[in-house]
Protein backbone atom coordinates (compact mmCIF):
# COMPACT_ATOMS: atom_id res chain seq x y z
CA UNK A 1 0.00 0.00 0.00
CA UNK A 2 1.49 3.47 -1.15
CA UNK A 3 0.55 6.96 0.05
CA UNK A 4 -0.70 8.91 -2.85
CA UNK A 5 1.69 11.43 -4.05
CA UNK A 6 0.32 14.99 -4.83
CA UNK A 7 1.29 16.86 -7.64
CA UNK A 8 1.37 19.90 -8.14
CA UNK A 9 -0.15 21.68 -11.49
CA UNK A 10 3.03 22.09 -13.09
CA UNK A 11 4.43 18.53 -12.23
CA UNK A 12 0.98 17.17 -13.57
CA UNK A 13 0.94 19.15 -16.79
CA UNK A 14 4.77 17.64 -17.33
CA UNK A 15 3.35 14.93 -16.75
CA UNK A 16 0.37 14.66 -19.13
CA UNK A 17 2.81 16.14 -22.35
CA UNK A 18 5.51 13.72 -21.48
CA UNK A 19 7.75 16.38 -21.16
CA UNK A 20 10.25 13.72 -19.59
CA UNK A 21 10.26 11.90 -22.45
CA UNK A 22 10.79 14.66 -24.87
CA UNK A 23 13.75 16.28 -22.94
CA UNK A 24 15.42 13.00 -23.31
CA UNK A 25 14.91 12.82 -26.94
CA UNK A 26 15.81 15.75 -27.59
CA UNK A 27 19.23 15.49 -26.41
CA UNK A 28 19.47 12.08 -27.90
CA UNK A 29 18.79 14.41 -31.49
CA UNK A 30 20.60 17.00 -30.48
CA UNK A 31 24.02 14.78 -30.15
CA UNK A 32 23.44 13.29 -33.24
CA UNK A 33 25.45 16.73 -35.26
CA UNK A 34 28.45 15.67 -36.63
CA UNK A 35 30.33 18.11 -34.94
CA UNK A 36 29.73 16.26 -31.66
CA UNK A 37 31.78 13.25 -32.87
CA UNK A 38 34.54 12.02 -31.03
CA UNK A 39 35.83 9.41 -33.50
CA UNK A 40 38.73 8.92 -34.87
CA UNK A 41 39.55 7.49 -38.53
CA UNK A 42 42.54 5.95 -36.73
CA UNK A 43 44.51 4.82 -39.57
CA UNK A 44 43.63 7.30 -41.76
CA UNK A 45 43.98 9.67 -39.35
CA UNK A 46 46.41 10.48 -36.85
CA UNK A 47 45.08 11.47 -33.35
CA UNK A 48 46.51 14.48 -31.63
CA UNK A 49 48.94 13.25 -29.06
CA UNK A 50 50.14 15.50 -26.33
CA UNK A 51 53.59 16.86 -26.74
CA UNK A 52 54.56 15.26 -23.46
CA UNK A 53 53.69 12.11 -24.54
CA UNK A 54 56.52 9.39 -24.34
CA UNK A 55 56.57 6.34 -26.93
CA UNK A 56 59.45 4.85 -28.99
CA UNK A 57 62.63 5.50 -28.22
CA UNK A 58 65.06 6.93 -30.86
CA UNK A 59 68.71 7.66 -30.98
CA UNK A 60 69.63 11.34 -32.16
CA UNK A 61 72.29 11.87 -34.75
CA UNK A 62 74.16 15.55 -35.08
CA UNK A 63 72.34 16.85 -37.62
CA UNK A 64 75.64 18.45 -39.10
CA UNK A 65 78.02 15.73 -39.44
CA UNK A 66 75.67 12.89 -39.52
CA UNK A 67 77.43 10.88 -36.67
CA UNK A 68 75.57 9.53 -33.04
CA UNK A 69 74.88 11.71 -30.23
CA UNK A 70 75.80 8.99 -28.28
CA UNK A 71 79.09 9.13 -26.17
CA UNK A 72 78.78 5.54 -24.78
CA UNK A 73 78.27 6.84 -21.01
CA UNK A 74 76.31 4.01 -20.27
CA UNK A 75 74.23 6.89 -17.93
CA UNK A 76 70.77 5.93 -19.75
CA UNK A 77 71.54 2.25 -18.75
CA UNK A 78 72.47 2.48 -15.24
CA UNK A 79 69.20 4.85 -14.88
CA UNK A 80 67.31 2.63 -16.48
CA UNK A 81 64.94 0.64 -13.82
CA UNK A 82 64.58 -2.43 -15.92
CA UNK A 83 67.73 -2.97 -17.15
CA UNK A 84 66.40 -3.24 -20.57
CA UNK A 85 69.43 -1.16 -22.28
CA UNK A 86 72.45 -2.65 -23.17
CA UNK A 87 75.93 0.17 -23.68
CA UNK A 88 78.86 -1.74 -26.03
CA UNK A 89 81.44 0.55 -26.15
CA UNK A 90 84.83 0.57 -27.73
CA UNK A 91 87.74 2.66 -27.36
CA UNK A 92 89.37 3.89 -30.74
CA UNK A 93 92.01 6.40 -32.23
CA UNK A 94 90.94 9.36 -33.63
CA UNK A 95 92.46 12.66 -35.27
CA UNK A 96 91.42 15.38 -33.52
CA UNK A 97 91.44 18.25 -35.96
CA UNK A 98 92.20 20.62 -33.48
CA UNK A 99 95.54 19.61 -32.47
CA UNK A 100 96.37 17.76 -35.12
CA UNK A 101 97.49 14.89 -32.92
CA UNK A 102 95.73 10.88 -32.53
CA UNK A 103 93.67 10.51 -29.56
CA UNK A 104 92.00 7.73 -28.14
CA UNK A 105 87.87 8.06 -27.21
CA UNK A 106 85.04 5.81 -26.02
CA UNK A 107 82.92 5.56 -29.13
CA UNK A 108 79.33 3.91 -29.04
CA UNK A 109 79.74 0.16 -30.37
CA UNK A 110 76.53 -1.35 -29.90
CA UNK A 111 73.12 -0.07 -28.91
CA UNK A 112 70.42 -2.80 -27.73
CA UNK A 113 66.91 -1.77 -26.12
CA UNK A 114 64.30 -3.84 -25.39
CA UNK A 115 61.11 -2.62 -26.15
CA UNK A 116 58.86 -5.49 -25.04
CA UNK A 117 60.07 -4.48 -21.36
CA UNK A 118 60.24 -0.54 -21.73
CA UNK A 119 57.82 1.19 -19.78
CA UNK A 120 58.42 4.31 -21.08
CA UNK A 121 59.61 6.38 -17.70
CA UNK A 122 62.06 8.44 -19.77
CA UNK A 123 64.32 8.37 -17.25
CA UNK A 124 67.32 7.72 -19.96
CA UNK A 125 65.94 10.73 -22.04
CA UNK A 126 66.34 12.54 -18.56
CA UNK A 127 69.49 11.34 -17.69
CA UNK A 128 71.08 11.12 -21.03
CA UNK A 129 73.95 14.12 -20.88
CA UNK A 130 74.13 14.74 -25.26
CA UNK A 131 70.04 14.54 -25.71
CA UNK A 132 71.06 11.37 -27.66
CA UNK A 133 68.31 9.01 -26.68
CA UNK A 134 64.82 10.24 -26.91
CA UNK A 135 61.17 8.92 -26.31
CA UNK A 136 59.06 10.06 -29.27
CA UNK A 137 55.75 10.77 -30.07
CA UNK A 138 55.69 7.32 -31.99
CA UNK A 139 53.41 5.00 -30.90
CA UNK A 140 52.95 1.98 -32.88
CA UNK A 141 55.01 -0.33 -31.57
CA UNK A 142 53.36 -3.48 -32.41
CA UNK A 143 55.51 -6.22 -34.22
CA UNK A 144 54.81 -9.63 -35.67
CA UNK A 145 57.94 -11.45 -34.01
CA UNK A 146 59.21 -11.36 -30.75
CA UNK A 147 62.88 -10.96 -30.72
CA UNK A 148 62.22 -7.64 -32.90
CA UNK A 149 60.91 -6.02 -29.79
CA UNK A 150 65.01 -5.40 -29.06
CA UNK A 151 65.54 -2.20 -30.83
CA UNK A 152 69.11 -2.04 -32.22
CA UNK A 153 71.08 0.84 -32.76
CA UNK A 154 69.81 1.25 -36.54
CA UNK A 155 66.43 0.69 -35.66
CA UNK A 156 66.68 3.43 -32.63
CA UNK A 157 68.25 5.37 -35.34
CA UNK A 158 65.80 5.15 -38.28
CA UNK A 159 62.98 4.12 -36.57
CA UNK A 160 61.17 0.55 -37.57
CA UNK A 161 58.72 -0.16 -40.46
CA UNK A 162 55.21 0.60 -40.03
CA UNK A 163 52.79 -0.47 -42.47
CA UNK A 164 51.51 2.29 -44.33
CA UNK A 165 47.97 2.83 -44.82
CA UNK A 166 47.39 4.11 -48.40
CA UNK A 167 43.29 4.76 -47.70
CA UNK B 1 7.76 -31.88 -73.58
CA UNK B 2 3.95 -30.23 -74.56
CA UNK B 3 2.60 -30.94 -71.13
CA UNK B 4 4.99 -28.78 -69.87
CA UNK B 5 4.58 -26.01 -72.46
CA UNK B 6 0.85 -26.29 -71.57
CA UNK B 7 1.45 -25.68 -68.16
CA UNK B 8 3.68 -22.63 -68.65
CA UNK B 9 1.50 -21.10 -71.37
CA UNK B 10 -1.78 -21.72 -69.24
CA UNK B 11 -3.66 -18.35 -68.48
CA UNK B 12 -4.63 -20.01 -65.09
CA UNK B 13 -1.31 -20.93 -64.34
CA UNK B 14 -0.27 -17.24 -65.34
CA UNK B 15 -2.35 -15.51 -63.90
CA UNK B 16 -2.03 -17.38 -60.35
CA UNK B 17 1.31 -18.54 -60.53
CA UNK B 18 3.75 -17.16 -62.63
CA UNK B 19 2.49 -13.67 -61.99
CA UNK B 20 2.58 -13.89 -57.92
CA UNK B 21 5.82 -15.38 -58.45
CA UNK B 22 7.93 -12.84 -59.79
CA UNK B 23 6.20 -10.30 -58.20
CA UNK B 24 7.13 -12.24 -54.59
CA UNK B 25 10.58 -12.55 -56.02
CA UNK B 26 10.86 -8.86 -56.37
CA UNK B 27 9.16 -8.02 -53.17
CA UNK B 28 11.64 -10.09 -51.45
CA UNK B 29 14.40 -8.79 -53.07
CA UNK B 30 13.90 -5.46 -52.05
CA UNK B 31 11.98 -6.17 -48.81
CA UNK B 32 15.38 -8.06 -47.82
CA UNK B 33 18.01 -5.96 -49.02
CA UNK B 34 15.83 -2.96 -47.04
CA UNK B 35 15.86 -4.73 -44.07
CA UNK B 36 19.39 -5.62 -44.82
CA UNK B 37 19.96 -1.86 -44.97
CA UNK B 38 17.76 -1.21 -41.81
CA UNK B 39 20.43 -2.96 -39.79
CA UNK B 40 22.55 -0.85 -41.31
CA UNK B 41 20.84 2.67 -39.93
CA UNK B 42 20.11 1.70 -36.76
CA UNK B 43 24.02 0.93 -36.41
CA UNK B 44 24.31 4.32 -38.07
CA UNK B 45 21.70 6.33 -36.05
CA UNK B 46 22.97 3.93 -32.53
CA UNK B 47 26.69 5.50 -33.55
CA UNK B 48 25.32 9.27 -34.12
CA UNK B 49 23.55 9.65 -30.79
CA UNK B 50 26.15 8.43 -29.19
CA UNK B 51 29.14 10.74 -30.45
CA UNK B 52 30.40 7.82 -32.74
CA UNK B 53 30.61 7.61 -36.64
CA UNK B 54 29.29 3.48 -37.09
CA UNK B 55 30.62 1.32 -40.11
CA UNK B 56 32.89 2.97 -42.16
CA UNK B 57 35.58 0.74 -43.65
CA UNK B 58 33.70 -1.83 -45.57
CA UNK B 59 32.91 0.82 -48.39
CA UNK B 60 32.28 4.31 -48.69
CA UNK B 61 30.63 4.99 -45.15
CA UNK B 62 30.62 1.35 -44.34
CA UNK B 63 27.79 1.10 -47.18
CA UNK B 64 28.68 -2.48 -47.79
CA UNK B 65 29.08 -3.83 -44.48
CA UNK B 66 25.35 -5.47 -44.75
CA UNK B 67 26.62 -7.55 -47.73
CA UNK B 68 30.02 -8.57 -44.65
CA UNK B 69 27.48 -8.92 -42.18
CA UNK B 70 25.76 -11.27 -44.22
CA UNK B 71 28.80 -13.24 -45.36
CA UNK B 72 29.83 -13.62 -41.99
CA UNK B 73 25.91 -15.14 -40.69
CA UNK B 74 26.43 -17.62 -43.66
CA UNK B 75 29.44 -19.13 -42.52
CA UNK B 76 29.32 -19.34 -38.67
CA UNK B 77 28.75 -22.30 -37.64
CA UNK B 78 25.02 -23.59 -37.10
CA UNK B 79 25.12 -24.90 -33.15
CA UNK B 80 21.97 -26.88 -31.91
CA UNK B 81 21.83 -27.55 -28.58
CA UNK B 82 22.18 -31.49 -27.56
CA UNK B 83 19.37 -31.42 -25.06
CA UNK B 84 17.08 -29.10 -26.97
CA UNK B 85 14.22 -30.43 -29.37
CA UNK B 86 15.88 -30.30 -32.88
CA UNK B 87 13.26 -30.33 -34.66
CA UNK B 88 11.24 -27.70 -32.80
CA UNK B 89 14.71 -25.29 -32.78
CA UNK B 90 14.60 -25.32 -36.71
CA UNK B 91 11.13 -24.45 -37.33
CA UNK B 92 10.74 -22.00 -34.66
CA UNK B 93 12.98 -19.25 -36.69
CA UNK B 94 11.08 -19.84 -39.84
CA UNK B 95 7.81 -19.73 -38.16
CA UNK B 96 9.00 -15.97 -37.41
CA UNK B 97 10.48 -15.10 -40.46
CA UNK B 98 7.46 -16.84 -42.43
CA UNK B 99 4.49 -14.97 -40.60
CA UNK B 100 6.51 -11.71 -41.17
CA UNK B 101 6.49 -11.76 -44.45
CA UNK B 102 3.44 -12.83 -45.27
CA UNK B 103 2.18 -9.59 -43.86
CA UNK B 104 4.30 -7.68 -46.38
CA UNK B 105 1.30 -8.92 -49.37
CA UNK B 106 -1.40 -6.54 -48.19
CA UNK B 107 0.73 -3.67 -47.42
CA UNK B 108 -0.16 -0.71 -50.18
CA UNK B 109 3.26 0.28 -51.24
CA UNK B 110 2.01 2.85 -53.28
CA UNK B 111 -0.87 3.13 -55.78
CA UNK B 112 -2.01 0.95 -58.84
CA UNK B 113 1.20 -1.92 -59.28
CA UNK B 114 1.95 -1.58 -56.17
CA UNK B 115 -0.66 -2.19 -54.16
CA UNK B 116 0.25 -6.43 -54.90
CA UNK B 117 -3.31 -7.21 -53.09
CA UNK B 118 -6.22 -5.72 -51.63
CA UNK B 119 -8.37 -8.26 -49.92
CA UNK B 120 -11.15 -6.57 -47.52
CA UNK B 121 -10.02 -8.21 -44.43
CA UNK B 122 -6.89 -6.76 -44.22
CA UNK B 123 -5.97 -5.03 -41.48
CA UNK B 124 -7.40 -8.08 -39.50
CA UNK B 125 -5.41 -10.46 -41.74
CA UNK B 126 -2.11 -8.28 -40.24
CA UNK B 127 -2.86 -8.70 -36.98
CA UNK B 128 -3.73 -12.06 -36.98
CA UNK B 129 -1.25 -13.34 -38.95
CA UNK B 130 1.41 -11.13 -37.04
CA UNK B 131 0.40 -12.74 -33.50
CA UNK B 132 1.30 -16.05 -35.17
CA UNK B 133 4.95 -15.02 -34.93
CA UNK B 134 5.17 -14.86 -31.22
CA UNK B 135 4.29 -18.63 -31.54
CA UNK B 136 8.36 -18.96 -33.33
CA UNK B 137 9.70 -16.86 -30.19
CA UNK B 138 8.00 -19.00 -28.05
CA UNK B 139 8.87 -22.17 -29.31
CA UNK B 140 12.34 -21.13 -30.13
CA UNK B 141 12.83 -19.91 -26.42
CA UNK B 142 10.95 -24.06 -25.65
CA UNK B 143 13.25 -26.01 -27.69
CA UNK B 144 16.67 -23.89 -26.56
CA UNK B 145 15.99 -26.33 -23.34
CA UNK B 146 18.16 -23.83 -21.45
CA UNK B 147 16.57 -21.27 -18.68
CA UNK B 148 17.31 -18.02 -20.30
CA UNK B 149 15.85 -18.24 -23.79
CA UNK B 150 12.79 -20.09 -21.75
CA UNK B 151 12.40 -16.84 -19.79
CA UNK B 152 13.00 -14.34 -22.84
CA UNK B 153 10.03 -16.76 -24.16
CA UNK B 154 7.81 -16.44 -21.33
CA UNK B 155 8.06 -13.01 -21.12
CA UNK B 156 7.68 -11.91 -24.86
CA UNK B 157 4.37 -14.36 -25.11
CA UNK B 158 2.70 -12.23 -21.92
CA UNK B 159 4.36 -8.84 -23.37
CA UNK B 160 3.24 -9.56 -26.93
CA UNK B 161 -0.01 -10.54 -25.71
CA UNK B 162 -1.18 -7.91 -23.40
CA UNK B 163 0.28 -4.93 -25.87
CA UNK B 164 -1.72 -6.76 -29.06
CA UNK B 165 -4.80 -5.87 -27.34
CA UNK B 166 -4.12 -2.71 -27.31
CA UNK B 167 -2.82 -2.36 -30.64
CA UNK B 168 -5.98 -3.66 -32.15
CA UNK B 169 -8.32 -1.43 -30.03
CA UNK B 170 -6.31 1.70 -31.08
CA UNK B 171 -7.25 0.74 -34.78
CA UNK B 172 -10.73 0.35 -33.80
CA UNK B 173 -10.97 4.57 -33.94
CA UNK B 174 -9.53 5.23 -37.50
CA UNK B 175 -11.26 2.88 -38.68
CA UNK B 176 -14.90 4.03 -37.60
CA UNK B 177 -14.25 6.38 -39.94
CA UNK B 178 -12.68 4.49 -42.70
CA UNK B 179 -15.56 2.00 -42.43
CA UNK B 180 -13.68 -1.07 -44.07
CA UNK B 181 -10.96 -3.42 -42.91
CA UNK B 182 -9.05 -3.41 -46.04
CA UNK B 183 -5.85 -1.11 -46.45
CA UNK B 184 -6.12 0.54 -49.46
CA UNK B 185 -10.23 1.60 -48.95
CA UNK B 186 -8.17 3.43 -45.44
CA UNK B 187 -5.63 5.04 -47.66
CA UNK B 188 -8.24 5.82 -50.37
CA UNK B 189 -10.52 7.21 -47.60
CA UNK B 190 -7.90 9.87 -46.13
CA UNK B 191 -6.86 10.53 -49.62
CA UNK B 192 -10.38 11.54 -51.04
CA UNK B 193 -11.13 13.36 -47.93
CA UNK B 194 -7.68 15.58 -47.79
CA UNK B 195 -7.29 14.43 -44.44
CA UNK B 196 -4.74 12.05 -41.92
CA UNK B 197 -6.35 10.55 -39.44
CA UNK B 198 -3.99 11.11 -37.22
CA UNK B 199 -5.32 14.77 -36.57
CA UNK B 200 -8.80 13.07 -35.74
CA UNK B 201 -6.88 10.46 -33.80
CA UNK B 202 -3.88 11.64 -32.01
CA UNK B 203 -4.58 9.16 -29.18
CA UNK B 204 -4.99 5.94 -30.68
CA UNK B 205 -1.81 7.06 -32.73
CA UNK B 206 0.13 7.41 -29.66
CA UNK B 207 -1.11 4.17 -28.48
CA UNK B 208 -0.70 2.48 -31.60
CA UNK B 209 2.94 3.47 -31.08
CA UNK B 210 3.59 2.31 -28.21
CA UNK B 211 2.50 -0.83 -28.54
CA UNK B 212 4.20 -1.20 -32.09
CA UNK B 213 7.58 -0.60 -30.11
CA UNK B 214 6.36 -3.37 -27.99
CA UNK B 215 5.15 -5.64 -30.39
CA UNK B 216 8.62 -5.70 -31.96
CA UNK B 217 10.90 -6.07 -29.01
CA UNK B 218 12.16 -2.87 -29.14
CA UNK B 219 13.73 -1.06 -26.34
CA UNK B 220 12.25 0.29 -24.14
CA UNK B 221 10.57 -2.72 -24.24
CA UNK B 222 13.22 -5.25 -25.43
CA UNK B 223 12.14 -7.94 -21.66
CA UNK B 224 12.27 -11.08 -24.01
CA UNK B 225 15.88 -10.02 -25.75
CA UNK B 226 17.25 -8.22 -22.65
CA UNK B 227 20.75 -8.08 -22.81
CA UNK B 228 21.48 -6.83 -19.86
CA UNK B 229 19.43 -9.98 -17.66
CA UNK B 230 18.59 -12.55 -20.16
CA UNK B 231 21.93 -13.21 -22.13
CA UNK B 232 20.19 -12.67 -25.51
CA UNK B 233 16.77 -13.43 -24.46
CA UNK B 234 14.86 -16.37 -26.46
CA UNK B 235 17.47 -16.52 -29.37
CA UNK B 236 20.69 -17.17 -26.73
CA UNK B 237 21.22 -20.80 -28.52
CA UNK B 238 20.90 -19.86 -31.63
CA UNK B 239 23.82 -19.20 -34.05
CA UNK B 240 24.71 -18.29 -37.33
CA UNK B 241 21.63 -18.58 -40.28
CA UNK B 242 18.97 -19.68 -38.10
CA UNK B 243 20.10 -16.08 -35.08
CA UNK B 244 19.60 -14.32 -38.39
CA UNK B 245 16.20 -15.46 -39.38
CA UNK B 246 15.32 -14.12 -35.86
CA UNK B 247 16.76 -10.89 -36.72
CA UNK B 248 15.32 -10.35 -40.29
CA UNK B 249 11.79 -10.97 -38.48
CA UNK B 250 12.31 -8.45 -35.62
CA UNK B 251 13.51 -6.03 -38.62
CA UNK B 252 10.82 -6.78 -41.08
CA UNK B 253 8.38 -6.61 -37.68
CA UNK B 254 9.55 -2.67 -38.05
CA UNK B 255 8.61 -2.10 -41.04
CA UNK B 256 5.58 -3.54 -40.78
CA UNK B 257 4.49 -1.78 -38.20
CA UNK B 258 5.59 1.46 -39.29
CA UNK B 259 3.89 0.47 -42.73
CA UNK B 260 0.65 -0.24 -40.84
CA UNK B 261 1.00 3.22 -38.71
CA UNK B 262 1.36 5.01 -41.79
CA UNK B 263 -1.34 3.41 -43.59
CA UNK B 264 -4.28 3.94 -41.03
CA UNK B 265 -3.01 7.71 -39.53
CA UNK B 266 -0.66 9.41 -41.82
CA UNK B 267 -2.41 8.85 -45.42
CA UNK B 268 -0.69 6.01 -46.60
CA UNK B 269 0.86 6.56 -50.25
CA UNK B 270 -1.35 9.66 -50.89
CA UNK B 271 0.15 13.06 -50.28
CA UNK B 272 -1.17 17.09 -50.76
CA UNK B 273 -1.58 18.17 -54.23
CA UNK B 274 -0.07 15.08 -55.11
CA UNK B 275 -3.41 13.76 -57.29
CA UNK B 276 -3.12 16.08 -60.06
CA UNK B 277 -0.23 14.47 -61.58
CA UNK B 278 -2.19 10.75 -61.89
CA UNK B 279 -4.33 11.85 -65.06
CA UNK B 280 -1.39 12.74 -67.05
CA UNK B 281 1.71 11.11 -65.77
CA UNK B 282 0.19 7.59 -64.21
CA UNK B 283 3.95 6.07 -64.24
CA UNK B 284 5.13 9.07 -62.09
CA UNK B 285 2.73 9.28 -59.90
CA UNK B 286 2.96 5.20 -59.00
CA UNK B 287 6.86 6.21 -58.09
CA UNK B 288 6.07 9.04 -56.47
CA UNK B 289 3.08 7.46 -54.51
CA UNK B 290 5.73 4.71 -53.54
CA UNK B 291 8.35 7.47 -52.94
CA UNK B 292 5.89 9.13 -50.29
CA UNK B 293 5.14 6.09 -48.97
CA UNK B 294 8.52 5.04 -48.07
CA UNK B 295 9.54 8.29 -46.79
CA UNK B 296 6.76 8.12 -44.32
CA UNK B 297 7.78 4.57 -42.92
CA UNK B 298 11.22 5.80 -42.74
CA UNK B 299 10.47 8.56 -40.92
CA UNK B 300 8.34 6.37 -38.26
CA UNK B 301 11.38 3.42 -38.33
CA UNK B 302 13.81 6.06 -36.89
CA UNK B 303 11.59 7.21 -34.67
CA UNK B 304 11.71 3.65 -33.48
CA UNK B 305 15.47 3.62 -33.75
CA UNK B 306 15.67 7.02 -31.56
CA UNK B 307 12.79 5.72 -28.96
CA UNK B 308 15.55 2.86 -28.76
CA UNK B 309 18.81 4.50 -28.02
CA UNK B 310 16.76 7.00 -25.92
CA UNK B 311 15.26 5.26 -22.65
CA UNK B 312 16.13 2.80 -21.09
CA UNK B 313 14.07 -0.47 -20.64
CA UNK B 314 11.01 -1.00 -18.39
CA UNK B 315 11.31 -2.87 -15.43
CA UNK B 316 8.82 -6.17 -16.07
CA UNK B 317 6.10 -5.26 -13.88
CA UNK B 318 5.81 -1.56 -15.39
CA UNK B 319 5.59 -2.98 -18.90
CA UNK B 320 2.69 -4.90 -17.96
CA UNK B 321 1.31 -1.96 -16.09
CA UNK B 322 1.80 0.17 -18.50
CA UNK B 323 -0.05 -2.03 -21.05
CA UNK B 324 -2.97 -3.21 -18.58
CA UNK B 325 -3.51 0.28 -16.80
CA UNK B 326 -2.60 3.03 -18.97
CA UNK B 327 -2.62 1.17 -22.97
CA UNK B 328 -5.57 -0.74 -22.76
CA UNK B 329 -8.00 1.66 -21.22
CA UNK B 330 -6.69 4.64 -23.26
CA UNK B 331 -7.38 2.80 -26.62
CA UNK B 332 -10.81 1.89 -24.87
CA UNK B 333 -11.71 5.43 -24.09
CA UNK B 334 -10.90 6.35 -27.74
CA UNK B 335 -13.20 3.96 -29.04
CA UNK B 336 -15.92 5.30 -26.33
CA UNK B 337 -15.38 9.15 -26.74
CA UNK B 338 -14.66 9.04 -30.71
CA UNK B 339 -17.79 7.33 -30.80
CA UNK B 340 -19.31 9.81 -29.04
CA UNK B 341 -18.15 12.54 -31.00
CA UNK B 342 -18.98 11.07 -34.47
CA UNK B 343 -22.35 10.61 -33.31
CA UNK B 344 -22.67 13.56 -32.14
CA UNK B 345 -21.09 15.12 -35.34
CA UNK B 346 -23.72 13.49 -37.39
CA UNK B 347 -26.63 13.07 -35.76
CA UNK B 348 -27.13 16.36 -34.35
CA UNK B 349 -24.59 18.71 -36.41
CA UNK B 350 -25.18 17.41 -39.44
CA UNK B 351 -21.45 17.63 -40.52
CA UNK B 352 -20.84 13.79 -42.12
CA UNK B 353 -22.41 11.79 -44.78
CA UNK B 354 -21.98 8.43 -45.55
CA UNK B 355 -20.64 7.71 -49.10
CA UNK B 356 -20.96 4.78 -51.22
CA UNK B 357 -17.71 3.45 -53.53
CA UNK B 358 -15.12 1.46 -55.26
CA UNK B 359 -14.72 0.10 -51.69
CA UNK B 360 -18.01 0.22 -50.00
CA UNK B 361 -19.27 2.53 -47.88
CA UNK B 362 -17.44 5.26 -45.76
CA UNK B 363 -18.15 8.06 -43.82
CA UNK B 364 -17.08 11.38 -45.16
CA UNK B 365 -16.72 14.88 -43.83
CA UNK B 366 -17.33 17.35 -46.46
CA UNK B 367 -16.84 21.35 -45.81
CA UNK B 368 -13.72 22.88 -43.78
CA UNK B 369 -16.46 23.52 -40.67
CA UNK B 370 -17.02 19.65 -40.32
CA UNK B 371 -12.86 18.97 -40.26
CA UNK B 372 -12.44 21.89 -37.68
CA UNK B 373 -15.36 19.99 -35.70
CA UNK B 374 -13.52 16.59 -35.87
CA UNK B 375 -10.15 18.27 -35.38
CA UNK B 376 -10.56 20.39 -32.65
CA UNK B 377 -12.69 17.61 -30.68
CA UNK B 378 -9.83 15.47 -31.31
CA UNK B 379 -7.22 17.61 -30.14
CA UNK B 380 -9.01 19.60 -27.21
CA UNK B 381 -11.94 16.78 -25.71
CA UNK B 382 -10.63 13.72 -26.53
CA UNK B 383 -6.70 14.10 -25.27
CA UNK B 384 -8.04 15.80 -21.97
CA UNK B 385 -10.82 13.38 -21.61
CA UNK B 386 -8.57 10.15 -22.16
CA UNK B 387 -5.93 11.52 -19.69
CA UNK B 388 -8.84 12.19 -17.17
CA UNK B 389 -9.63 8.97 -16.87
CA UNK B 390 -6.06 7.56 -17.25
CA UNK B 391 -5.45 9.47 -14.36
CA UNK B 392 -8.10 8.17 -12.56
CA UNK B 393 -7.70 4.54 -12.90
CA UNK B 394 -3.79 5.00 -12.25
CA UNK B 395 -4.38 8.00 -9.16
CA UNK B 396 -2.85 5.11 -6.96
CA UNK B 397 -0.25 3.38 -9.07
CA UNK B 398 3.20 3.94 -9.09
CA UNK B 399 4.45 6.51 -11.15
CA UNK B 400 6.97 5.48 -13.77
CA UNK B 401 9.38 8.02 -13.26
CA UNK B 402 12.02 6.84 -10.92
CA UNK B 403 12.49 10.03 -9.40
CA UNK B 404 9.54 10.12 -8.71
CA UNK B 405 8.83 6.94 -6.94
CA UNK B 406 11.75 7.66 -4.49
CA UNK B 407 9.93 10.19 -3.16
CA UNK B 408 6.64 8.47 -2.54
CA UNK B 409 5.84 8.57 1.13
CA UNK B 410 5.59 5.41 2.76
CA UNK B 411 2.57 4.60 5.69
CA UNK B 412 4.11 4.78 8.71
CA UNK B 413 4.56 1.44 10.07
CA UNK B 414 3.16 0.99 13.49
CA UNK B 415 6.04 -0.90 15.88
CA UNK B 416 5.90 -4.45 16.49
CA UNK B 417 4.97 -3.71 20.14
CA UNK B 418 1.61 -2.13 19.38
CA UNK B 419 0.76 -5.26 16.96
CA UNK B 420 2.17 -8.38 18.76
CA UNK B 421 1.95 -6.94 22.51
CA UNK B 422 5.56 -6.79 24.52
CA UNK B 423 6.97 -10.34 23.44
Amino acid sequence: MVAHRRRNWKQAISRFLLLDLLKGMIVTFKWQAPSKCYTVQYPKVRPRIGERFRGAPRLNRDPETGESLCIACNLCAVACPENLITVTEEVREYLDEASGKVKKKRFLADYLYDTSRCMFCGYCQDVCPTYAIELTQEFELAIYRRRAFAWTWEMLENGIDQPVYTR
Amino acid sequence: MEFVERIISNPVMMEYVWKPLVVILILLFIVLTLVAYLVYAERKVSAFIQARLGPMRVGPYGLLQPLADLIKLILKEDIIPAQGDRGIFKFAPILSVVCALVVLAVIPFGWGVATITDINIGLLFILSVSSVGILGIILGGWASNSKYPLLGALRSSAQMVSYEVAMALALVGPLMFAKSLSMTAIVEAQRTDHIWYLLYQPVAFLVFLVAGVAETNRTPFDLPEAEAELVAGFHTEYSGFRWSLYFLAEYTNMLISSAIAVTVFLGGWSFPFLDRLRPEHPGLFTLLSIFVFAVKVFVLIYMFMWFRWTFPRYRYDQLMDLGWKWMIPAALANILITGAIIMIGQETLGLTKVVGGEYGERLVVPGLAGKAYFIGMAWLVLVPMTWFILAMINRRSYDFNLRAQRQIRLPERPATEDVFGKV
